[in-house]
Order: C-alpha cells, then sequence, then structure tokens
C-alpha cells in the first residue's frame, strides 16, 4: 500500500545515497549487537549463531556503504535532500535501544525474529520499488536472502530454548516493539516542544545577558591567563 | 584511604581506584560496555573496580569527579551567548545536553552508589590532567604542560608539581590558556575537515601527515596566531566550533583550504586532491608541533627543571612529544599512558589523595596493567566447545610456538594478564606480526583493521636494544615505555622493518622492559633467535570499530571473525584451520 510512497522517497538520487549509507551505519551498528549477545551467551550453539548473524550483518553494512559511496560518485551536486524521511524512523533493521547485556537469550531471539521479519518486509519492498537501479535491487535481494535464514534460526532457537512459551516471547516482544515506538515518538515530539521552548527563551530572555556577554568577551585580553592560587584549593565546589 | 575517580560524560569515560595512594584498579567504560569511545556514565567501570578491590560504595572515603560539571556549563552558556543570535540553532541542543544529566554529577554519583554529597568532590579538568601526568610520573620536582580540546574552561596550562622529602606533594597550575583558543580544537577542526571523525580520527591526520609536505604553513598561521606573551589566539572567523555544535571549521576556512573531504571518499594520494589533505595535515602538524615547542621551552626556561610532564589528549601526539623532547630543553618527558579522558580518572583519584587530603606520596606503579584480567583456561573452553583443536602448554612451550607462527608469517592475537588503562595496547591485548615486509602491513590492514593504507603500525622491541634500530635521542627510551613518541628507524634496519617503518622513516615504539610484560619479552627473544631481530609489530587487538578487547570471549570473536591466524590467551593457543600447513591439518583433523 505505501509503495507509491517508497517509490517517490527512493526516486531522489541524493536521498537514495542518504538512506543506503544510513542502513550502512543502521546494519554494522546491528552487527555490533548481535557480537555482543555472542560473546555474553552461555550456550554455544547461539554462540555460533549469533556469530555468523552479526558477520552477515557487518558484511550488510559494507555492501549498502560501498552502494551508497559508487552513486555519491555519480552525484552532479551534493545538496542536502529537502526531506529525508528518517526522524521518526525506528532504529529498523538494527538493535537501536536494545540493552545486550540486559536481556535474556529468549527476549534476545524473540526481539531479533521480529526485527528481522519487519526488516525483511521493508527491503521487500525497497527491492521492489528499486527495480530500475539493478545493483542497489541485488544488494535487497542478496539481504533478503540471509535474513531468510535469521529469521528461520531466531524461531528455531527460541523453541529450542523455551519450547513450552516461545509464543508468549514472540507476543511480549510485539508489545515491546509497540512501546519503544511510542517512546520514540513521544520523545521525538517532546524533543521538539523543548526546543520551541528553549528558541523563545533564547529570543526572550537572552538578548540583555547577550550584550553584556558580548562587552566582556571584548574586554578579555587574548594570551595566557594567570590561574589564581585559591583554583588550586577546595575540591568541593562544582563551580 | 578509599578514593574513586570518575570521568564522564564527553568521550571515553572511565573508573579508577586508588587505595592507600596507590592505584588498585583502572578501566575506560568502552572496553566493558563494547562501544567504542563510550561517554556514558561509567557504571560498568565503576562496579568493576569495586568489584575487583572487594569494596563496597559506603567504605569510599571521597569519590571525585574529574572536572566542575557548573564552571563548563558557564562556559557553554557564555559561549552561546557571546554568538548570540548566530548560536540559536545550537543553543537549545547545548542545554537540552547539559541540563539533561551532565550538571547534576554530583546527584548521579550519589544516587547510584549511595555515597553522600559531601563525599563527592570535583578537580577542575587540568588538574586531572596535571595529576595523572605528574603523580604517576617518576619524578620528584618537574614542569608540567596539559593540553586539549577543552576543559571547562582551559585548553592549555602550565604549571610544575613538586614531591617533598616529608612525603607531601603539591601540584601547582600557574597559568592557562582559554577556551575557544585551544590547539586541540584546531587539531580536531582539521581533523573534520579531512573528513575523519573527531575524537577518533586525530591519529589518521597524524599518519597523513607523514604523506605531505608542509606547504599550507602560512595559511595555518592565519588560523592560528602567536600572542606577545608566547601564547596563542585562534582567529575565529576561520572556526563554527563555538557556536556550533553542528560543524567545526566556517566557509573563510573552507575559502582558504579548499573543498573539504567527503568522509565516504578515500584518500587517494595519486590524485591533486589526495596530495592536497596530505598537506593540509602535514601543515597543521608542523603549526601545532611549533606552538607546543615553544611554549615548552619558555615553560623549560621558566622553571628550569630537567622533567617535563605532559597531560591531555595532545599529549598523545608522538610526533609532537619527539620533538619537544629533542627541542624544548627538558632532558625527561613524562607521558602517562592514558593522558586523554579517561586518564583523568585516575588523576583525579591521585589530586584528592595527595593534595586535598595531603597523603604522603607513594611510588606508582609504573605500567598500564590496571584493567581486568583474563581466565586462563577460558579460550580452552571456548575453543573445545566450537570443536576447534587447541594447544594448552607451559610458558616456554607456549612462546617457543608462537615465535614459530610469527615467524611463519601467521598474524597473532595475544592475550595476557590485565588490561591496558588507556588507548594503547602495550603488550597484553596486541595483535602480534612479523614486521619485516610491507605485504604483511598491507594484510593486516586489508584482513584485520580494515583501515587507510596511510596509517602505520607500531613496533614493539626490547629496551636494552632499541636503540640499535631506531634514533633515540637521551630521554628517548621513556617516552618510547608507553608508546608516547615518534622516532626515525636507522637507516639500515628500514628495509628489514618495512611493516612498521612509516613512509617518512619513522616509527611509534615501544620499548620494553621485561618487568612490564615478561612474556612478550621472551616472545621478542624467542623471535629473535628465529629472525635475528627482536623487533615485532605490535597493534592494539581490536577491529575497526571495536574497542580494544577485554577478556578472552571477546578476543575469540575477534580472532573467528578477522584475518588473525593464531589466538594465544593464558596458557592456550588456538590456531586457525586456513592458517595451517596442509600436513598440519590432516593431524588436528
Amino acid at each position: 500500500m505505501l509503495a507509491p510512497i517508497h517509490r517517490w522517497v527512493w526516486r531522489d538520487q541524493e536521498r537514495r545515497v542518504q538512506k543506503l549509507l544510513r542502513f550502512g551505519q543502521t546494519e554494522t551498528d546491528g552487527g555490533h549487537d548481535i557480537l555482543r549477545a555472542a560473546e555474553m551467551t552461555p550456550d554455544p550453539l547461539l554462540r555460533r549463531l549469533y556469530l555468523k548473524h552479526a558477520i552477515d550483518e557487518y558484511r550488510h553494512g559494507e555492501m549498502f556503504r560501498r552502494r551508497g559511496t559508487d552513486l555519491l560518485h555519480t552525484l552532479s551536486s551534493r545538496s542536502e535532500p529537502a526531506f529525508q524521511a528518517n526522524w521518526l524512523a525506528p532504529g529498523g533493521h538494527g538493535l537501536d535501544d536494545l540493552n545486550v547485556e540486559d536481556e535474556s537469550d529468549k527476549e534476545l531471539l524473540a526481539f531479533l525474529h521480529l526485527s528481522e521479519k519487519a526488516a525483511a518486509s521493508r527491503f521487500t519492498v525497497y527491492r521492489d520499488v528499486l527495480r530500475s537501479d539493478e545493483p542497489t535491487c541485488a544488494i535487497f535481494e542478496e539481504i533478503l536472502h540471509d535474513e531468510v535464514f535469521h529469521m528461520s534460526y531466531t524461531l528455531t532457537q527460541l523453541a529450542r530454548i523455551s519450547p513450552q512459551h516461545h509464543r508468549q516471547h514472540i507476543w511480549r516482544a510485539r508489545l515491546s516493539r509497540l512501546w519503544k515506538g511510542y517512546l520514540r515518538i513521544a520523545t521525538a515530539l517532546a524533543g521538539v516542544m523543548g526546543t520551541l521552548f528553549l528558541i523563545l527563551q533564547y529570543f526572550i530572555l537572552l538578548p540583555p545577558f547577550a550584550l553584556l556577554a558580548k562587552r566582556a568577551a571584548r574586554r578579555e585580553q587574548p594570551g595566557w591567563i594567570p590561574i589564581s592560587p585559591d583554583r588550586n584549593g577546595s575540591l568541593n565546589r562544582q563551580y | 584511604m578509599k578514593i574513586l575517580g570518575i570521568s564522564a560524560h564527553y568521550h571515553d569515560s572511565a573508573a579508577a581506584l586508588v587505595i592507600d595512594g596507590l592505584p588498585v584498579c583502572a578501566v575506560q567504560e568502552e572496553r566493558l560496555s563494547r562501544r567504542k569511545n563510550d561517554a556514558a556514565f561509567p557504571l560498568q567501570a565503576i562496579e568493576w573496580c569495586l568489584e575487583h578491590a572487594c569494596v563496597e560504595p559506603e567504605s569510599l572515603d571521597a569519590v571525585v569527579f574529574y572536572e566542575r560539571p557548573m564552571l563548563k556549563f558557564d562556559r557553554v552558556l557564555t559561549c552561546a551567548l557571546r554568538a548570540f543570535p548566530r548560536s540559536w540553532r545550537a543553543f537549545p541542543a547545548a542545554m537540552k545536553n547539559s541540563l539533561g544529566e551532565k550538571v547534576w554529577v554530583r546527584g548521579i554519583i550519589s544516587s547510584h552508589l549511595g555515597v553522600p554529597g559531601q563525599k563527592i568532590l570535583f578537580t577542575e579538568h587540568h588538574q586531572a590532567h596535571a595529576a595523572a601526568a605528574f603523580l604517576a610520573a617518576p619524578t620528584h620536582h618537574a614542569a608540567i604542560l596539559t593540553t586539549d580540546g577543552v576543559g571547562e574552561w582551559a585548553t592549555l596550562t602550565n604549571g610544575e608539581g613538586k614531591r617533598f622529602e616529608n612525603g607531601k606533594t603539591n601540584i601547582t597550575l600557574h597559568r592557562e590558556v582559554r577556551f575557544p583558543h585551544s590547539l586541540g580544537m584546531l587539531y580536531s577542526t582539521f581533523t573534520a575537515y579531512l573528513g575523519f571523525p573527531v575524537n577518533e580520527g586525530e591519529y589518521k591526520l597524524m599518519g597523513l601527515a607523514g604523506y605531505g609536505r608542509p606547504t599550507m604553513i602560512d595559511k595555518v598561521r592565519k588560523l592560528i596566531q602567536r600572542t606577545d606573551d608566547g601564547a596563542f589566539q585562534l582567529d575565529l572567523n576561520y572556526f563554527d566550533f563555538h557556536t556550533t555544535a553542528k560543524s567545526s571549521y566556517s566557509s573563510r576556512f573552507v575559502e582558504l583550504f579548499g573543498p573539504p573531504r567527503n568522509s565516504y571518499d578515500p584518500i587517494d594520494l595519486e590524485t591533486s586532491d589526495g596530495q592536497r589533505f596530505a598537506d593540509c595535515a602535514a601543515s597543521v602538524q608542523r603549526v601545532l608541533e611549533d606552538t607546543l615547542v615553544d611554549i615548552a621551552r619558555a615553560l623549560h626556561q621558566a622553571t628550569g627543571l630537567p622533567d617535563l610532564c605532559l597531560g591531555g589528549g595532545v599529549a598523545l601526539n608522538g610526533v609532537a612529544n619527539a620533538r619537544l623532547l629533542a627541542e624544548s630543553g627538558f632532558e625527561r618527558v613524562f607521558v602517562p599512558p592514558a593522558p586523554g579522558d579517561a586518564g583523568c580518572a585516575l588523576g583525579a583519584a591521585l589530586y584528592a589523595d595527595r593534595i586535598h587530603f595531603g597523603n604522603p606520596d607513594r611510588e606508582v606503579p609504573d605500567h598500564p596493567f590496571l584493567g581486568p584480567s583474563i581466565d586462563d583456561k577460558e579460550l580452552a573452553r571456548l575453543a573445545g566447545e566450537d570443536g576447534h583443536a587447541f594447544d594448552d602448554c607451559d610458558d616456554n612451550a607456549l612462546i617457543e610456538q608462537t615465535a614459530d607462527d610469527l615467524a611463519a608469517d601467521r598474524i597473532v592475537g595475544w592475550i595476557d594478564g590485565a588490561l591496558e588503562f588507556g588507548p594503547r595496547a602495550l603488550g597484553h591485548r596486541s595483535i602480534l606480526a612479523a614486521p619485516h615486509s610491507a605485504a604483511m602491513r598491507d594484510r593486516i590492514n586489508r584482513e584485520i583493521k580494515y583501515r587507510e593504507e596511510f596509517r602505520p603500525f607500531a613496533p614493539v622491541v626490547p629496551i636494552e636494544v632499541a636503540d640499535h634500530y631506531f634514533e633515540l635521542p637521551p630521554g628517548g627510551k621513556r617516552l618510547a615505555r608507553f608508546m608516547s613518541g615518534v622516532f626515525r628507524v636507522r637507516p639500515e634496519w628500514r628495509s628489514r622493518l618495512e611493516a612498521v617503518t612509516h613512509v617518512d622513516g619513522t616509527a611509534r615504539l615501544q620499548a620494553l622492559e621485561r618487568a612490564m610484560a615478561p612474556r612478550l619479552y621472551d616472545l621478542l627473544l624467542a623471535y629473535e633467535r628465529r629472525s635475528g631481530i627482536p623487533v615485532l609489530l605490535n597493534t592494539s587487538f581490536n577491529l575497526a570499530g571495536d574497542p580494544i578487547v577485554a577478556r578472552v570471549v571477546e578476543g575469540y570473536s575477534t580472532f573467528l571473525r578477522s584475518g588473525i591466524d593464531v589466538l594465544v590467551a593464558g596458557s592456550t593457543r588456538l590456531v586457525k584451520r586456513e592458517a595451517l600447513p596442509t600436513k598440519t591439518k590432516e593431524a588436528v583433523a
């Protein structure tokens, strides 16, 4: 349903470059987190699978980065595209705000399974709207192939280590993704409101202080400034 | 007396614990959280320090933060006011950034550790740098020079440190240069201009400088002018870092030096742009060195002291350090293994112990191995679980086998004892290789470090024979103890040390004393018996974008996903199957 919007987003060459480079970073970040999971898990089989998964993610990151860089060199001008389509975007394929150290293997596998599934469905759309750009399309195709393995092993392993409750873990992970989505939107809104409030303060309250600060700056001599002996004294103050 | 030092919130946060005047442990948060240059409040590092020393937070006598948060906030706010109205975009971000966490340090420490507010102390940023440099150095009376991007207001300070016979210690900082006039920010601005990440890519700039000619010195001097009193000031028309967090340099800077490098474009030294970038790097490097040498020379003349203790992030510039030693008049230059912000955790704790509480001075161990130690059997367990064949043998056999590996051009991941505190791998978390051929350097760059070709690798050599291979001035061995100086490789050895000789004929060597890392030292001697040269390539045990490994499992995962051929941890040696000759593979199978 959203294919026309995606087609519009990807049509701008510069935006395409930015998205690919950002995907590259996200995949690499995801690789870091999964590698961490490999180092933390006490389960040898999971360690091997996580490691393979992490290596895949690093490889995907590199593929996106290379393609983005190649396209970057073909751009005639390098202005910022008007709309980046990412300010509310979730960490997506990466594990964004997941703290690997605090998660059990069950929670992590459920989370990974859903992340991979979501990424696979998004990448399928991207592959389809990028048919005319064969090299980029081929990258999504190759990554999708890996995603199928990632989706499948995470589910199989979850069923192995939690045979009775693996569905519950998946549902819990779904709710957690929803909650994180809400938090992301709420944080973004709060950020915008905070910024507006501070900008208002900046223009309403600060001008007289700015005048004083500028006047004081003009009086300052460049070069060495002696340090008064009392500065070498008490450690109790924060100022 | 138990004192915990903390540095946090900007880059490379860390914790250090000093008990009865001695550093017991210290670790950077990134090594435990596995997030490179982790700036978060170092909870994991603190927890590890307390656990390692079996100390409960309530029994701490003081917790010392490495800077004064409100003074820093004062600088952030004042700079925003001075840049009014140009700072309107930066102001909300700066306020949110500061007011979110950074100004509430006392409350944060108190709530995390449960220690009362009056036990929480604050040094100034450059006091902590000065203490880390002087109190950890084996000298009784020295001049002190600290320089970095910025602390609260200070960007460069000079002073003196003295240990008295009655055990008292004194550190006095005499003068400072204030933000926005900063050598560190000048260097970081060029780092950003050359498309490298700030606070991480400064090494790259230094490496690139070797490929350039300082043809743009006059242009760089337009940016930084010397003041009549011997200090310097930046021409702020060329910079933006003091008004916005988004960009370091202004459009005038770009007019002067040309278009900046896109970070995704590789540096091709065959092109005119590539050469321009290298010349830029060489020029700012030269100006930085000249300025530091002048300032240090004046400090030497004013104090008449033979020793200089150098602190702050700029002290990681080994080329500048070597010139300071050669030209400033000081006979010895001491740079701690962690001169940057992480080292301030230790500096703050030592400052509180010696200066605030007035405790008697104690000789601080002259090594960087203050971090988590390894479990000797962990590699055997991991390899066994994954079905890899491994050797478990005594020290002598392990060293001989590893020397054989190195002589056979295998790349070795080397994990031994406690983790280094600071950015350098000094023999406990290292990737080692034969130093002879450029092919080895290229292979490590390509298969392991995934980094730019222009970045050099460092050699490690026994201290007794260091000047046989390298041109070390008097005091050079000391500077090379923690890889803090860049010196020339003797011309007659350059062809045999190609992998560790930079394009300009220099190397950032480590001169190793046996007492500091005995197993690595013995490995050097064993390697000499095979190759005739007791020198190895020594680079940090990590891949691009990762912090140096701390635990064996991190070394193991790094080994599995890179081109490292052999992994040695504790008493275990693990060889990758593809690194083995066919005959051996069959035997293993």
